[in-house]
């Protein structure tokens, strides 16, 4: 039995619930410390993570195993960014804010416009008519998509309205009745692992 | 934060908040004392992409292929998290049980290097602690779409049988579930996101909606106390549900005093 763990995990999960409802400052503070402690774990976690992340793509590049090019290419943007961001300090006019700005960015900004044409495939196939509920759904899709386009009110002019009335009434009681189930559900889990009912996360069942 | 010159001990404002607690604890404790008592255990309903688990991991190993388990790429502050890494334990208890390999991408450090040591110890229960690959669960990157592009490469170049994602998914969801689509793996997703859970059903065999994900690990375990965590939570959304209801009648009766009690600070 890890008995240590659950009490650390106890006393953190009641002492954060308890500051919930205390607005002393007394308690205020102790939440900015606790949260402090929460950054200086990430700073360690984030060491082992990098060294973690540098032995895999090393041993892939040793053995020249598939797709070990990448891997030296990360193995370079690794240490690379590491020594000019500690030689040269990090921020927007440094070298590492440029390569942030120009190749970071950029590669995000590419990766995410591709979500459209994965949207589109996503549809494709969601979208046939197959059932009663598929219908249902391709019969939605086409008003909320003809509905908040100009052409829409052109065509017709209750499709906005409805629109508006597709969004407000069953889409928002659908993702109210799944906020309110998440909600107990979150604190059911926050419960189950601050009593030391759910203790998976220690490694034991 | 508050006001951080508040010399106050208690915020009655959040009142309704703590009493809900209680109530919550309590029903807790009652479904606990009714799962000991009951000889057959508490019924839980089925939850169909939990059943096709096992389905799902023994398809790899008979295909030789590595089961993939995301993580989402929510920290340790989301339940969701923590509930993918109570999900990634008995996941990883499994694989270790059938022999396959498997791959857990991480996005935080420290999720990581938790899910790390419980992937570990759950090989150990399996006695198959020598099986556990060390560098099976590893850190990708804390940036959003460079995590995306490298999980995205691992479903295309080493074509996993079995991708599961379990967690907290924003914007990324998609692409990791419609690549896993189209590499043809079985997919099984878990989101407490309502924004990301339509792209799940789109692309994915089986999705559990919201609360399902909370409810997984209580269901895989199948340990009567892990299931009264449940049935209290469903006594507590009959209650929720109930006073919801109650509140819109005597609001339109002219007695709002119920709905006003219901708010939060």
């Amino acid at each position: 039995m890890r008995f240590g763990p659950l009490v650390v995990t106890f006393l953190t999960g009641a002492t954060l619930i308890a500051i919930f409802f205390i607005p002393h400052r007394a308690a205020q503070q102790t939440q900015s410390v606790i949260l402090e402690w929460a950054d200086v774990v990430y700073a360690f976690a984030l060491l082992l993570g990098s060294i973690s992340l540098w032995l895999a793509h090393q041993k892939k590049v040793q053995q020249r195993g598939e797709g070990w090019l990448y891997s030296a290419v990360t193995l370079t943007a690794l240490a690379g960014v590491t020594f000019l961001g500690v030689t040269q300090g990090v921020g927007g006019d440094t070298i590492v804010g440029k390569i942030y700005d120009s190749v970071n960015a950029p590669l995000a900004s590419t990766m995410f416009s591709l979500l459209a044409f994965f949207i589109a495939s996503a549809a494709f196939r969601a979208f046939r008519a197959r059932n009663v509920e598929a219908t249902l759904l391709l019969v939605t899709a086409v008003v909320m998509m003809v509905g908040r386009v100009s052409i829409g009110e052109f065509i017709w002019k209750g499709f906005p309205p409805l629109t508006e009335w597709l969004l407000d009434v069953p889409n928002l009681a659908a993702k109210r009745a799944v906020a309110i189930g998440v909600g107990l559900g979150a604190i059911s889990t926050a419960l189950k692992i601050i009593l030391g009912i759910d203790r998976s996360y220690l490694g034991r069942s | 934060m508050g006001d951080t010159l508040d010399t106050r001990w208690f915020d009655p404002a959040r009142l309704n908040l703590l009493v809900g607690l209680f109530v919550f604890i309590a029903f807790l404790a009652i479904n606990i004392r009714r799962a000991h008592g009951s000889r057959d255990g508490l019924f839980i309903r089925p939850l169909a992409g939990l059943k096709a688990l096992d389905e799902a991991i023994g398809r790899a190993t008979e295909m030789g292929r590595p089961v993939l388990f995301v993580p989402g790429i929510g920290d340790l502050s989301e339940v969701g998290t923590l509930a993918a890494i109570t999900i990634s334990s008995r996941v990883a208890r499994r694989v270790a049980e059938l022999g396959c390999d498997l791959r857990i991408p991480c996005y935080d450090p420290v999720v990581a290097a938790l899910v790390d040591g419980t992937t570990r110890e759950a090989y150990r229960e399996a006695n198959r602690g020598d099986s556990f690959r060390p560098g099976s669960v590893y850190y990708v990157s804390a940036t959003q779409f460079a995590y995306v592009a490298s999980v995205t490469g691992t479903m295309l170049r080493d074509r996993p049988a079995t991708n599961i994602f379990m967690g907290s998914f924003y914007a990324e969801s998609l692409f990791l579930a419609e690549t896993g689509n189209l590499t043809g793996a079985i997919q099984i997703a878990g989101c407490d996101q309502v924004t990301q859970l339509p792209f799940f059903v789109c692309a994915c065999d089986y999705t559990l909606l919201g609360e399902e994900l909370y409810a997984a690990s209580a269901y895989l375990g199948r340990e009567p106390v892990q299931l009264a965590t449940i049935a209290a939570q469903d006594w507590a959304k009959a209650l929720a549900a109930g006073m919801v209801v109650l509140a819109i009648i005597l609001s339109a009766l002219g007695h709002p005093w119920l709905g006003r009690l219901l708010q939060t600070s």
